[in-house]
């Protein structure tokens, strides 16, 4: 995989909390193209996948794995994954240089912080974005629709099945993510998931703002002006 | 015969996989395999067994896992993994030639700072594991697939600490070379080969093809016995079971391509079976064997950096050193470790590759200092330090902290002072300063200046440190005291170079103490020195005629290429003007327009509002009056427009940071007054949570309008909190967690606060918070953003 990963000035914009305005600064826009440059190349982007049979009922999924079965219980996940007798399960990072920028951004300005943060929020979901477009058109020669990707913590799935997904794709020592005791992974600019491979194009299940339990907080939240 | 008189003389072979064989054996998923050791002893036997038949010297005990994290038997598991491997060997009938590696792999935890397990509790982790296999009887420790060069030192340290077994370590690089916390072949290899292990490898990550060409930079860069065990290829899933496609015979083969390369050792990883290893050993033992050859380059070393000592100079930032800087004195006694951050950054920025971190003041605790400067530092910077100190055991907390390989200043001649440092390096590694001076004091020549280095290198081979790692400092010492100085120093300088094809280092401008116009002097003789052959300079990277000189010396001897940093540095150059600005690059006063305070605060200009905060100060205006009539207000017409939607974060943020400067100049101009604060507020990202962006960023908002804040950091456990709110008779806690599963500890941290100091006002903030949330878990105020906190702590302090 090569090194760096493009990073759409938008999207960092809009994790900066810039609502669809105008009104940023040259001063910003400058520092913007600076962390936008320095963490796109010092980015190393890494993607694990793996692919698995599942048995989905209204209540729970269950991933079989070899030897080992896998339960998971989640409604929004059900109905994501209805149909489906197959999945991806992945893990991506961009490496743990841009928490090191974060945390020297930190030291000198808060604003560099705020920047360097969104800029790694922007590369992360945009290399997983390029990833799945990848794979959901591989799948599509295939005659096979992938699903909104979907990950731990999302709806009513625990966060607690990450240690489900660490185990499976062995994902420490493969692309070198670690699980800390309250969950979060390190690097933190990293994503799990769980991608259905269904048989039938759907757009409905779990995807975006309107699965989401924080839909009505959230300053991110798509339709907010 | 033992190990390590059969190492690097003889081919010797490891084994292969095990995780795969066992699944065969009926293992779940899930299942850990090492309980089999308990459980079914039998199959264990078996697996262990089968490659002792095939011809393995060196069999890994089933323990790879065997950790506190995953067990409450360690030792158990692990005395047993040893038993019974041992017992496999007697089977197959191979007491006599073959050896019981104690298998150690990885925690499955990040070490501090990048992640939450501190490097002495990871020692203590491996030192249980390791110490139950050598009481067991194994032959050596075999640290392996390790990703993160910090893990491995735990390991290492711990065997070492432990037993006298020979110790080996395997990481695993990527495609490009790269372990995945960044460091590379050769500085891994620099780390190892410093903290004494017996032989060096790769396994794991990949197939033998892939593995090839690190096998290739292993074998260039390492001194010590190379060890190689690939998988057997690159993983693949079917049905969600992992398969591997490289069968025995083309596994041989390609090994036998590697074994030409000059390794020592060969075995494989997973996917591989007894099969892969008999047939890789019936070709390999057919190749000449050579053993490793020393290799003359020095290395300094962080975790991602890798400095070379050699033709080119290397420049030490000299700046973290209070002798002389009343600010960073200040700094220390207040714990103020962003001052020190701020300082290695600023010199990273202005070209500095290595960093001298000294931290003695009389009135502090030095090792506690230096171990926690050391790994702050680390946390934001790539570049290798300079463990600069003259407390022993500030020496040996530093050095056993560190990350990477560092540089060491300083041991010198005197035989106690020998005893003392040695010993460290030895033990830890390190590129080692050497001051030729003893009991008697400082030869006035390079005669007796040279005759103490020889002594201090014959020291160093009788500890067993290799001479390329010691450093031979020149001595440099002011000409207005002794107008010979400048020609011994650098006649010595000289003649480290020629006489012991050794290194050299002076801190350059001990030259002029006590002339006028010192950085004349300071630049001249560092291009002298240079000239002479010098290695390393100490100096302040960001004075700008100390790096024209080195720049222009590269670029003179042909050591920038295409001249790509001199013309960097000076492409702005405007003739005429003294390069006195260390980046050389022309300042960022933009299109002539000059703001006022409060313009520059409102923008956001940094730079500015600070120069404009100097001009208010220097025109005699009161530094209260000045902050009351026009910086308070500024930053309150942008905080306004950010509670009413017309002003964004960034711009807030920026506004925050430009104020933050201008009071910095106020601080500096009342040194030596005391501070009015509104009062005092504690801050902590709770414990398990991490994130710690938005908690600094109502710091810095707290701190410009008024507030002394106590920042705690970032998992932060909650008697920590209580007992700072305690001792600091504390009214205002501002709490902040991210995560749904931190927002726990938030509740938790708030009880014990009502318990042990009821009255104390907890705000709370945080992406997941609402009212609602904070309402629930007991706290007094929830607060969106860091605009609402300071409203709400003016509001308790009553403006």
């Amino acid at each position: 995989m090569p090194l760096g990963v493009d990073i759409p000035v938008k999207e960092v914009k809009r994790y900066m909390g810039y609502h669809g305005i105008a009104g940023v600064t040259p001063e910003i826009e400058a520092k913007i193209n600076e962390a936008v440059e320095r963490v796109s190349t010092m980015s190393h982007p890494r993607l694990l996948i793996k692919e698995f049979p599942v048995t989905v009922t209204e209540k729970t999924v269950t991933i079989h794995a070899g030897s080992e079965d896998v339960l998971l219980e989640s409604e929004s996940l059900c109905r994501n994954l209805s149909g489906c007798l197959r999945v991806l399960l992945l893990a991506a990072t961009i490496g743990p240089s841009c928490d090191m920028l974060v945390r020297r951004a930190s030291v000198t300005s808060a604003a560099d912080a705020s920047i360097y943060q969104a800029c790694g929020a922007a590369a992360i979901e945009s290399f997983l974005d390029s990833e799945n477009d990848r794979l959901k058109r591989e799948y599509e020669a295939d005659g096979l629709y992938l699903r909104p990707r979907f990950s731990p913590g999302y709806g009513d799935l625990k966060l607690e099945h990450q240690k489900d997904w660490f185990r499976l794709l062995d994902i420490s020592k493969q692309i070198g993510i670690e699980l800390t005791d309250s969950l979060l992974m390190m690097p933190t600019k990293s994503v799990t998931a769980i991608i259905g491979i269904g048989g039938d194009v759907r757009r409905n299940g779990c995807s975006g703002c309107s699965g989401c339990n924080m839909r009505s907080t959230c300053e991110f939240s798509e339709g907010r002006s | 015969m033992g190990l390590r008189e059969r190492l690097g003389k003889e081919w010797l072979f490891c084994d292969g996989g095990t995780g795969s064989i066992l699944q065969g054996l009926g293992l779940k998923g899930g299942e850990l395999p090492e309980t089999w050791n308990l459980t079914k002893p039998d199959d264990i036997k078996a697996l262990n067994r089968g490659y002792f038949e095939a011809g393995s010297n060196i069999v890994n005990t089933n323990t790879f896992g065997a950790n506190r994290f995953k067990f409450d038997n360690v030792s158990e598991i692990v005395s047993a993994g040893v038993k019974i491997c041992q017992q496999a060997r007697k089977e197959a009938g191979r007491d006599n030639d073959a050896y019981v590696a104690i298998d150690v792999g990885p925690t499955g935890k990040l070490l501090e700072p990048m992640g939450d397990l501190s490097f002495n509790e990871a020692v203590d982790i491996f030192s249980e594991i390791i110490k139950a296999g050598y009481e067991a009887g194994g032959d050596l420790v075999l640290i392996e697939t390790m990703s993160d060069s910090y893990e491995a030192k735990a390991a290492v340290v711990a065997a070492h600490e432990v037993c006298d077994l020979p110790v080996i370590v395997t990481t695993v690089y990527d495609e490009s070379g790269k372990l995945l916390t960044g460091g590379s072949v050769e500085g891994t290899v620099a780390m190892l080969e410093g903290l004494k292990v017996d032989a060096i490898g790769i396994n794991c990550g990949f197939g033998p093809k892939q593995m090839l060409p690190i096998a290739e930079r292993l074998v260039a860069c390492c001194s010590l016995p190379i060890v190689v065990n690939p998988n057997a290829g690159l993983p693949r899933t079917e049905n969600g079971a992992t398969v591997y496609d490289v069968d025995p015979e083309e596994f041989s083969q390609v090994m036998e391509e590697i074994a030409k390369l000059g390794v020592h050792v060969m075995g494989g990883c997973c996917g591989t079976t007894p099969d892969h290893i008999s047939r890789m050993i019936g070709k390999v033992k057919l190749v000449p064997f050579t053993s490793p050859v020393k290799k003359q380059t020095t290395y300094v070393t962080s975790f991602a950096d890798c400095v070379k000592i050699g033709r080119k100079p290397v420049i030490v930032g000299e700046r973290i050193n209070p002798t002389g800087k009343k600010k960073l004195q200040q700094a220390l006694r207040d714990n103020n470790i962003d001052y020190i951050l701020t300082e290695a950054l600023k010199q990273e920025e202005a070209g500095a590759h290595v960093l001298d971190v000294n931290v003695g003041l009389p009135e502090i605790n030095e090792p506690e200092m230096m171990e926690s400067v050391i790994l702050k530092i680390q946390s934001v910077t790539n570049l290798p330090l300079q463990i600069d100190t003259t407390n022993i055991e500030a020496l040996e907390r530093g050095m056993r902290i560190y990350n990477g390989k560092p540089m060491i200043n300083s041991v010198n001649g005197k035989e106690e002072n020998i005893k003392a440092v040695m010993p460290l390096v030895a033990k830890y590694g390190g590129v080692l300063v050497a001051l030729p001076l003893d009991e008697s004091g400082i030869p006035a020549t390079s005669d007796g200046r040279i005759e103490i280095a020889r002594r201090i290198y014959e020291a160093a081979d009788s500890y067993g440190i290799p001479r390329k790692d010691i450093v031979i400092d020149g001595l440099a010492m002011t000409i207005s005291s002794d107008p010979e100085s400048a020609i011994a120093t650098l006649d010595t300088v000289r003649r480290v170079r020629d006489e012991f094809s050794g290194h050299s280092i002076l801190g350059v401008s001990n030259i002029s103490f006590g002339l006028p116009a010192r950085e004349l002097v300071n630049s001249h003789f560092l291009t002298m020195a240079m000239q002479n052959g010098l290695s390393c300079a100490i100096i302040n990277p960001c004075n700008g005629p100390m790096m024209a000189s080195y720049r222009s010396y590269n670029a003179l001897m042909n050591l920038d290429p295409n001249l790509g940093e001199f013309i960097n540095a000076y492409k702005d150059y405007v003739a005429g003007t003294s390069a006195s600005s260390g980046s050389a690059k022309a300042s960022s006063a933009s299109s002539g327009v000059v703001l006022t305070l409060a313009e520059a605060i409102e923008r956001g200009v940094t730079g500015r509002a600070s120069e404009a905060m100097k001009e208010a100060l220097d025109s005699g205006r009161d530094s209260l009056e000045i902050i009351n009539s026009e910086l308070i207000p500024a930053l309150d017409r942008v905080g306004k427009g950010f509670e009413a939607g017309t002003v964004f974060l960034p711009q807030l943020l920026m506004s925050a940071d430009a104020a933050k400067a201008a009071f910095a100049v106020v601080k500096e101009a009342m040194a030596d007054k005391p501070r009015n604060t509104k009062g005092q507020v504690i801050l902590a990202t709770v414990k398990g949570d991490i994130h710690d962006i938005g908690k600094n960023i109502v710091k810095v908002m707290l701190e410009n309008y008024g507030y002394d804040v106590i920042d705690l950091g970032k998992d932060v456990p909650p008697e920590v909190i209580v007992d700072c709110a305690i001792e600091n008779n504390i009214r205002v806690v501002g709490l902040s967690a991210l995560m749904t599963t931190t927002v726990a500890s938030m509740e938790e941290t708030i009880k014990l606060l009502r318990e042990k100091k009821p009255g104390t006002k907890v705000v709370v903030g945080g992406a997941v918070m609402t009212p609602e949330y904070a309402d629930k878990i007991g706290a007094d105020a929830y607060a969106k953003d860091a605009m609402a906190t300071v409203r709400y702590c003016d509001s308790v302090f009553g403006e």
